[in-house]
């Protein structure tokens, strides 16, 4: 059945097939459309770089009028990251358009990485840390970037 | 070179001036459409058709575009179903008034 949701994200994936963003990349899962599964790849000069952080990204019928659930799935350390991956990123939240597609959320995750927001903290000792004690933090930051590696 | 500290633009000297000849001359203009113009933004289909929901439910004729005071424009079905949720502009975040619906 296609839905306009499911017609939107089609169109969302052929645009990430035809114009790929720098450093994302995302692609329905098989048996539905409205579950994706994307990787993020670390910026480069950042303590991120060569990090492949997977995420999955679920979709409503709602979509675009709401924003999709976007949690990573690799273990994540960033002051706005939750324990369980969910992200704090306002365009996620209260700041969303419906004019915002895949390409636009991930590349917004990715940008995210360096710039973290410290007054929303999703994970308080990776913001203070951040904001207090910039080596430890990226000691840290380089141990989750090896285990992104790790579980293919 | 030399002449850069004694000519002064109220003696002009074309002699002189004439150190490059221009022999060919290709002008390049870029052009675009104006996407946001043309596009909806949060279906993403063609403005001039119908929106993802009518075209599923094969209702075409009765969708129509608005414009906002923005000069943003969607097809009234998508931006109706934004305006549940909020009333900004899907674009640029100002209130959305409706300045005039059309095709
Ligand atoms: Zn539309
Ligand atoms: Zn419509
Ligand atoms: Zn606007």
């Amino acid at each position: 059945m296609s839905t306009p949701a499911r017609r939107r994200l089609m169109r969302d994936f052929k645009k990430l097939q035809e114009d790929p963003p720098a450093g994302v990349s995302g692609a329905p899962t098989e048996d539905n459309i409205l579950i994706w599964n994307a990787v993020i790849f670390g910026p480069h000069d950042t303590p991120f770089e060569d990090g492949t952080f997977k995420l999955t990204i679920r979709f409503t019928e709602d979509y675009p009028n709401k924003p999709p659930a976007v949690r990573f799935v690799s273990k994540m350390f960033h002051p706005n990251v939750y324990a369980d991956g969910g992200i704090c990123l306002d365009i996620l939240q209260n700041r969303w358009s419906p004019t915002y597609d895949v390409s636009a959320i991930l590349t917004s995750i990715q940008s995210l990485l360096d710039e973290p927001n410290p007054n929303s903290p999703a994970n308080s000792l990776a913001a203070q840390l951040y904001q207090q004690n910039k080596r430890e933090y990226e000691k840290k930051v380089s141990a989750i970037v090896e285990e992104s590696w790790m579980n293919e | 070179m030399e002449k850069s500290s004694t000519s002064k633009s109220s003696k002009p000297a074309p002699k002189e001036e004439s150190l490059f000849t221009i022999k060919k001359w290709n002008a390049v203009a870029l052009w675009s459409w104006d996407v946001t113009c043309d596009t909806c933004a949060i279906c993403k289909l063609l403005l001039v058709d119908a929106c993802m929901k009518c075209q599923n439910e094969i209702k075409t004729e009765d969708c129509v575009v608005v414009w906002g005071e923005c000069n943003h424009s969607f097809h009234r079905c998508c931006i109706a179903s934004w305006l549940n949720k909020s009333n900004r502009c899907p674009l640029c975040q100002r209130e959305w008034i409706v300045q005039r619906i059309g095709r």
